[in-house]
């Protein structure tokens, strides 16, 4: 599998129902959908899952799971995306196979080429803005932080943080294969009509 | 016999490892391992320490819930709470490892009993620090409706001494868990040694 050029990943956010959320994202041309509830039992989650497997399928559409390689396993995943605290890239490796997508969280060139060097597919690079969604200690790393993320790895990049309609044009003319948003579309009164407006600025 | 490591609000790392190293000194048991408040990239690195110390000393090495941490680090067996991913699926997933799973009541051990797994783990039966905050205890004769519930084995949990021990046997137990006991890791392999010495062989 591979990451397609220009792709808007929708990421479920802690609250809204993730399968609706998904069915939305889909309806409005989002690619990838992204299951990630930090508190969830693995119950819900691979219920969730299962579910939004199957609608990503219908749509053509890529579906990961953040973080729990387990639940990614048993629902057959298209993929699995780890952040810097998850379990390595090369123990997912071992356990998915090599036709399952693995994505990393990366900030910083050094990141990304370890992430490549371990067996990653794609790369999520951020936060490129301000943002409200994650409680992030750190500064905004800027567009100008995903080029040299690109030539440490030669992976597609993927770039969160901030992101809405207003700024999406940017990051896909500095590099980026894809962006991937949270409260952009689950934040929104018409997640559908958000979702369609930021697939159109990055097509554009 | 199941020791139950980890605690229900701080990391015990430490505690985890210096348990499994006194595990060569005592009879075979389940070695579970607790660790809600680790990542997942900390666990598997703990896992991976703990599982060829355990799996040589003759015991068990069961993580929770996380069975793709379970296989990575060659474990035996992985530990499902109630509200997991689904055993059967579990199952279809890592056939090779053993799985149980914390069931609450009958009607859950019944349901339980079809998908696969390996044991079951009841309670709490009698009263015990770490589950107090969520009411009384289960008791004895809730222990004795589960095990007549289902076929699997069963191990008893929550408040369990070696002088209890027996009353679950005599209600249908398979075997017993605890982790409280075990806090201190210097008497670990007498006191697993005490506990099968009041257990049916």
């Amino acid at each position: 599998m591979t990451i397609p050029r220009r792709l808007l990943c929708v990421i479920t956010d802690q609250h809204t129902n993730p399968v609706e959320l998904a069915r939305m994202a889909l309806d409005g041309g989002a690619r990838m959908v992204q299951l990630r509830r930090k508190s969830a039992s693995g119950r819900d989650l691979f219920e969730w899952a299962l579910r939004i497997q199957a609608l990503c399928r219908e749509h053509g559409a890529l579906f990961i799971v953040n973080d729990r390689v387990d639940i990614a396993l048993a629902v057959h995943a298209d993929g699995v995306h780890l952040g810097q605290q998850d379990m390595p890239v090369a123990s997912a490796r071992a356990l998915l196979g090599p036709e399952t997508l693995i994505g990393v969280s990366v900030s910083t060139p050094a990141e990304a080429a370890s992430a490549a060097k371990e067996g990653a597919d794609y790369l999520g690079v951020g936060h490129i803005f301000p943002t409200s969604s994650k409680d992030k200690p750190m500064p905004p790393i800027g567009t100008a932080a995903i080029r040299p993320i690109i030539e440490a790895s030669e992976l597609p990049v993927i770039a969160i943080g901030g992101i809405e309609v207003d700024n999406a044009a940017e990051v896909i003319k500095a590099g980026a294969s894809g962006v991937a948003v949270i409260s952009a579309v689950s934040g929104s009164t018409d997640p559908v009509a958000a979702t369609r407006e930021l697939v159109k600025r990055i097509r554009q | 016999m199941i020791v139950s490591s980890g605690g229900e609000h701080h990391s015990l790392q430490g505690l985890a490892l210096r348990q499994a190293k006194t595990l060569s000194r005592s009879e075979p048991v389940i070695y579970q391992l607790r660790e809600k408040g680790l990542d997942a990239g900390a666990l598997e690195t703990l896992c991976r320490q703990l599982s060829p110390i355990i799996e040589d000393s003759g015991s068990i090495f069961a993580v929770n819930e996380r069975f793709d941490i379970a296989l990575i680090s060659k474990a035996t067996g992985v530990h499902l709470p109630e509200a997991s991913c689904p055993p059967d699926a579990v199952k279809k997933a890592a056939p090779s490892l053993i799985a149980g799973q914390s069931v609450h009541s009958a009607d859950a051990a019944q349901a339980a009993t079809n998908a696969g797994l390996d044991y079951l783990l009841f309670g709490p039966v009698f009263s015990t620090p770490s589950k107090e905050p969520f009411g009384p205890p289960q008791g004895i004769e809730r222990l004795r409706e589960v095990c007549l519930a289902t076929s699997l084995p069963v191990f008893a949990v929550g408040g369990i001494t070696p002088e209890r021990a027996p009353s679950c046997i005599e209600c249908g137990a398979w075997g017993v868990a605890a982790m409280r006991p075990f806090f201190d890791p210097e008497t670990m392999p007498e006191t697993i040694n005490l506990f099968l010495s009041y257990l049916p062989t």
